[in-house]
């Protein structure tokens, strides 16, 4: 079967996606378009098992998801801990990592 | 008796992590059992060493098989005495460190012991890479001990300290994984163990940076001029028991790896640069006592006059026969024994004298201080080599050894001898001769540093009245090691006996 | 026992000696520790003289005798034992050195009582004589070496024995640096010799000379110059002279014992035992009776102008053992060892009496405030007298016999040696002067303060000061201690100076010209591989030698009387007419001037540059800075990229995973 434009489709959500996260400035918004950057991994991945026709790639992609699901937990507590300590919702002002 | 190495190397480790775990005046106890148990060691071994028998008590297991590194450890004539200087001097020092008052005594007492460990390693280690791994061991505790319970800049001294030797460690890192590789023969196993690599033949143009690489992390080590700058800050502000090992007994790790690992495996390369580094060799001897004796601060004193020495101790090495390598090595285990009681006696000048260390407000100590007059009195004419101590036959051999090369170059380093008259007569006059200074307050010596001090002494002065303790049980394995050197530089002599 | 096991405990007592004195110091009372350091020399003296009796049992070809303890040092071509080297020469020097060290520790126990060092004092007294010991008896270069080194030190101790003084002090470090300049020329002496001949054993080496040096050959020539050299140093001479003047900071007994007996002596000592290789080096041994002739004039002539009491002594000895230089230089190595024993009994004596006026003195050493006390102390004043007719060569003294044999060898030799004797009779004229100098002006004229004090039987007292620069002190641990002694009040003092003074008048009796040459049959054994064996002057020549010899003695005695006796004001009016001279004399021909410009100054200025410029700047600005600056670029380089932002770190993140894949997906296809 030919996936090309599934994997176009992914490519694409996956530019939208990167694109997101290098301009936003809300970090949910960053959250969400990493988000929207696994899925694009996930939809290719999909793709791909259906043209070998393995299980392997599905299997995959539902790892995927749950790891999606525990960084995506862990970054909602940043936000809320930004939030609940009055900082500011902004990851240009969170640069005390600079060297 | 049989003696397992790896015992007696790791001894000092374990009795410095019972250190650091007991409480209070245990812990003082606990870190004195290391040393003191491989000191009791090192002297039977001492009795038991067969000379002339090659590597004695090797352990040699494999470590990491598919790089060639084997952990082999072993003792012959070359790093016996260096072994026993180990023990001899972490003794001394580590009863003064326990004694004295220090913040977190306990990680204190752990790094002493640490160090002791690793310096030991790297004299006993028989693998290139297995030397290297203790070579930059060494650098970890000396880290903490400097920065973490030195006085003055102490983490400027520190940061420069470490920049400069790891700077000079990691060329030999490299030069060490080059000669492992490249030494290897076609079709054969990498092996980084010196027996090994002394069979195997390396291509000359390769030797030539090699050495280099080798020489330069040697010399920062050393230290010679002009890689000493690390030298003044650091002897400043670096406490008294440390600094007594540092200079005493890790500088001649450097020289020593010359002697065990340059010159036996690559003597084409080390023919190559021969000329150079006899000039940068002498050179260090007139530059450190020239400013050995234009000093005020008296801890700079001996810094400059160590140089000096360790500058003798190069030229003997790099004259490539066996008086001045037989020479170097002797005055390796002298200068280690006199500097030693030194750095300790003027720690307790420095407690007299409310910390001054300036010879132009200390005097006339020997006033009510007779004991300690008197130690000090025998350390300095050992120091300066005067005949009837164990450091004028090495001298004297190296300077036969020089004066049968060049007779200029021993000639300039005679000069030496008597420059080192000069600095060591004037430091003993200026704190103990003269008008008693205005910050002194003489005592004689106390208990502690008494038993610390004097039986360095007795050692001294036995070397003295019998020196061929030491030259009986060197001699062939030194000849063996500068033989290849030897053949290279006079291809027509025929092999020693 | 045998004449080595002797030699052996020749040795063992005074180190013996030294360790219980050393050691004990703490539990001996009072002058304990000086009559332990007497005792034992004393036995040295007789186990000297039973090695004597026991060498002269064996056969006259047997009389040089080896013994070997342990190997000090072997390694390739060089080994060293532990080997004492018993003969004549050995002999007869041990027992000068313990026969006057035992009448000097004498002296000691009552000069030095008082003193808040007392056990130290004698501890490196005894040490000294073991090291000079060791240097007589040592059998190859190394135990030399190392006794030559010995006394070195035992010298720099017992100079800055004071060592409270700033001057003392500074005189040690002299002394002892001069001396280390020796021991360097020994050591690379030591070298050229065994390049040649693979051995450091004197008989060895004696024995292959011949065979592996040629005639005057420039190594041989150098290694006896340098041999030269260490002897110079040790025997202040030409040009290494300049620390025996200063050494007199030391204690008296001290200045008797190092610089007139014994320590100058070693330099004779060398040259003698050497005679072999300098016989085949004639240049070599042309220097050296050179240069102890310009030194007994030069230090004659400061001599004659000098106002120190213990300094005209001293220059006295440097002229003195010029003579002993030029004597065995010149291969009369019978009369220069003869005077060597001689001078050792009247020099000792001559520094003992000048201990005697200067405690009379309370400390004061200037001549200039000395007179008039031959009636105060008559003890003193004859025996000084009789040391200063034995050091003015007066006939029939022992002087008189040992300095003239040597200047009538020198004429017998003829060319150059005949000049040099002419210097040598100018040199006997000025010592003859000054000697008497000495006695007239501190024995006759007005009794001063002191002495009339010292008649009524009271000895003087000051404030402790330093003689030479009148800096005040105490009399505590190094300072000298508060008691002021005299011959005439402390019998040990007399017993020393007793013997002496006899051996001075009956010492000549050994070698009386056509009467008796009983040293130079005894030290026949050592020297008659000498070329010069059998080029003695003849008795006659000897004879007239000993008449002018004597002559020149008288007219300086009479110059002096005149001087000093007759017409008291010749010597203020003789300074203010040649005031330039004087100048120059007084200041030694500027010879310590001369070292400081061309030596202490030029090294102190190269440290001084060394740590303003090259330390600071060069070595600490460029290597260090540069390794230093290295890392730091490094680094800043590497801090740039951590803005801490974390766009711009996604950005890099992505472009970085876009530059790979892009690379992968060219190479692939």
């Amino acid at each position: 079967m030919d996936i090309t434009w599934y994997l176009v489709l992914s490519a694409f959500i996956f530019a939208i996606g990167a694109a997101g996260v290098i301009s936003r400035r809300n970090p949910l918004v960053v959250l969400l378009c990493l988000e929207l950057m696994l899925n694009a991994g996930n939809l290719a991945l999909v793709a791909f098992s259906r043209m070998h026709g393995s299980e392997a790639g599905q299997v995959f992609a539902l790892i995927v998801m749950v790891i999606a699901a525990c960084e995506v937990v862990v970054g909602l507590g940043i936000i809320v801990a930004m939030y609940r300590n009055r900082l500011p919702i902004d990851i240009d002002e969170m640069s005390e990592l600079r060297g | 008796m049989t003696i397992h190495l790896s015992i007696v190397l790791f001894l000092p480790l374990a009795s410095g992590l019972v250190a650091a775990l007991l409480p209070g005046r245990l812990a003082r106890s606990a870190v004195l059992a290391g040393p003191l148990a491989v000191l009791a060691y090192v002297i039977v071994m001492l009795f038991d060493y067969e000379s002339g028998g090659g590597l004695q008590w090797v352990t040699n297991d494999e470590w990491i098989s598919e790089l060639g590194i084997s952990y082999k450890l072993g003792v012959d004539g070359l790093n016996l005495f260096l072994i026993a200087l180990t023990a001899i001097a972490w003794v001394p020092c580590t009863l003064v460190a326990a004694f004295s008052v220090v913040e977190r005594p306990r990680l204190y007492f752990f790094h002493l012991a640490l160090a002791e460990t690793a310096v030991l390693g790297a004299f006993m280690a028989q693998d290139l890479a297995l030397f290297i791994v203790f070579f930059d061991l060494m650098l970890v505790p000396f880290y903490f001990l400097i920065g973490g319970w030195g006085s003055g800049e102490r983490v400027r001294a520190t940061t420069k300290f470490v920049i400069y030797t790891l700077s000079g460690s990691l060329l030999m890192l490299a030069a060490a994984i080059a000669l492992g590789v490249l030494a290897t023969p076609d079709g054969g196993e990498i092996s980084f163990a010196l027996s090994d690599l002394q069979q195997r033949s390396i291509a000359e143009g390769s030797q030539h940076w090699i050495v280099l690489l080798f020489a330069l992390a040697f010399f920062v080590k050393a230290p010679l001029f002009p890689l000493h700058g690390w030298v003044p800050e650091t002897y400043r502000s670096t406490s008294i028991p440390v600094l007594a090992l540092l200079s005493g007994v890790l500088s001649k790790v450097g020289v020593y790896g010359f002697l065990r690992i340059v010159l036996p495996v690559m003597p084409d390369g080390a023919q190559y640069w021969q000329e150079l580094f006899i000039i940068v060799a002498v050179f260090s001897i007139l530059y450190g006592s020239i400013l050995a004796f234009s000093q005020d601060n008296v801890r700079l004193v001996l810094a400059y006059s160590s140089i000096a020495q360790l500058g003798f101790i190069v030229l003997g090495i790099f004259l490539f026969e066996e008086k001045g390598a037989q020479g170097a090595l002797f005055q390796m285990l002298n200068h280690g024994l006199v500097t030693v009681p030194l750095f300790l006696i003027l720690g307790v000048i420095a407690i007299r004298a409310r910390g001054s260390e300036s010879l132009s407000a200390l005097g006339g100590m020997a006033f009510r201080a007779p004991v300690l007059a008197g130690l000090f009195l025998v350390i300095s004419l050992a120091t300066l080599a005067m005949p009837g101590s164990g450091n004028f036959i090495g001298e004297m051999l190296i300077l036969f050894g020089a004066f049968e090369d060049n007779l200029v170059y021993g000639l300039v380093a005679s000069v030496g001898v008597v420059l080192a008259a000069v600095y060591m007569i004037r430091l003993y006059q200026g704190t103990m001769h003269g008008r008693v200074g205005s910050a002194v307050e003489s005592i004689d010596i106390d208990r502690v540093n008494l038993a610390a001090i004097a039986p360095l002494v007795a050692v001294i002065v036995a070397l003295g009245v019998y020196p061929n303790f030491v030259i009986d049980r060197t001699e062939k394995d030194v000849a063996k090691n500068v033989a290849a050197a030897k053949r290279v530089t006079n291809p027509e002599v025929s092999v020693i006996k | 026992m045998s004449a080595t096991s002797y030699g052996w405990l020749v040795l063992a007592f005074p180190l013996a000696g030294m360790l219980i004195i050393a050691l004990g110091w703490r539990v001996l009372p009072g002058r304990l520790p000086g009559w332990i350091g007497t005792a034992a020399i004393f036995l040295s003296f007789l186990a000297s003289i039973g090695a004597l009796v026991d060498l002269q049992d064996h056969p006259e070809d047997e009389r040089q005798l080896v013994d070997r303890a342990w190997t000090y040092a072997a390694s390739a071509d060089f080994s060293a034992d532990v080997a004492i080297l018993v003969d004549p020469l050995s002999v007869f020097m041990c027992l000068v050195v313990s026969g006057v060290s035992f009448l000097i520790h004498l002296y000691s126990v009552a000069y030095m009582s008082g003193d808040r060092g007392y056990a130290r004092y004698f501890a490196y007294l005894n040490f000294f004589v073991f090291s000079m010991l060791l240097l007589v008896l040592a059998a190859n270069f190394v135990i030399l070496i190392i006794g030559w080194a010995f006394v070195g030190a035992a010298s720099y101790l017992l100079i800055s024995y004071w060592y409270r003084r700033e001057t003392a002090v500074r005189a040690g470090i002299k002394a002892f640096v001069i001396n280390v300049i020796g021991d360097v020329a020994l050591v690379v002496a030591a070298f050229l010799i065994l390049d040649k001949i693979p051995s450091l054993d004197f008989l060895t080496v004696f024995e292959g000379a011949g065979a592996a040096f040629g005639q005057n050959d420039g190594m041989l020539v150098a290694a006896c110059v340098l041999i030269l050299v260490g002897a110079f140093a040790k025997s202040a001479q030409l040009p290494l002279h300049t620390w025996l003047p200063d050494a007199m900071e030391g204690p008296t007994p001290v200045s008797a014992l190092i610089h007139a007996a014994t320590m100058v002596t070693a330099g004779v000592y060398l040259i003698a035992r050497m005679h072999p290789l300098f016989e085949l080096a004639p240049t070599a041994a042309d220097v050296g009776a050179i240069v102890g002739c310009a030194t007994l004039v030069f230090a004659g002539t400061v001599a004659v102008v000098v106002t120190d009491l213990k300094r005209v002594i001293a220059y006295s000895t440097i002229s003195q053992i010029g003579y002993m230089v030029m004597g065995a230089s010149i291969a009369a190595y019978g009369a220069g060892l003869f005077h060597l024993m001689t001078h050792a009994f009247f020099k000792a004596l001559l520094f003992m009496g000048a201990g005697s006026v200067i405690g009379a003195m309370a400390g004061i050493q200037d001549m200039d405030r000395m007179g008039g006390f031959r009636r105060a102390m008559p003890f003193t004043f004859v025996t000084f007298t009789i040391g200063a007719l034995a050091l003015a060569g007066f006939p029939l003294t022992a002087g008189f016999f040992s300095k003239d044999e040597i200047i009538a060898f020198a004429i017998n030799r003829g060319d150059l040696y005949a000049v040099l004797a002419i210097f040598g009779y100018i040199g006997a004229f000025l010592t003859a002067f000054y000697a008497f100098r000495m006695v007239f002006r501190v024995f006759l004229g007005e009794a001063v303060p002191e002495a009339r004090e010292l008649e009524g039987g009271h000895l003087a007292h000051g404030d402790p000061v330093n003689p030479m620069t009148g800096e005040p002190e105490d009399t505590d641990v190094g300072f000298p201690g508060p008691e002021h002694h005299v011959a005439e009040q402390a019998w040990p003092m007399k017993a020393a100076m007793g013997p002496l003074a006899l051996l001075a008048i009956v010492g000549g009796v050994v070698a009386i010209p056509g009467v008796s040459d009983i040293l130079e049959k005894f030290l026949e054994p050592t020297f008659e591989d000498s070329r010069f064996h059998d080029t003695a002057p003849t008795t006659g020549a000897e004879v007239w030698g000993l008449v002018v010899g004597g002559l020149i003695s008288i007219l300086g005695i009479g110059l002096a009387w005149w001087v000093y006796v007759r017409k008291p004001g010749t010597a203020a009016r003789a300074r203010e007419r040649f005031a330039w001279l004087h100048r120059f004399l007084v200041n030694k021909w500027y010879f310590d001037e001369l070292y400081d410009a061309m030596f202490v100054r030029p090294v102190a200025t190269i440290g001084g540059f060394s740590k303003r410029v090259i330390e600071t700047e060069f070595v600490q600005g460029t290597i260090v800075g540069g390794a230093t600056g290295v890392v730091r670029v490094g680094s800043t380089f590497a801090r740039a990229i951590q803005t801490g932002y974390l766009r711009a770190y996604a950005l890099l993140l992505l472009l970085g995973v876009a530059a790979l894949t892009l690379y992968f997906l060219l190479n692939s296809s």
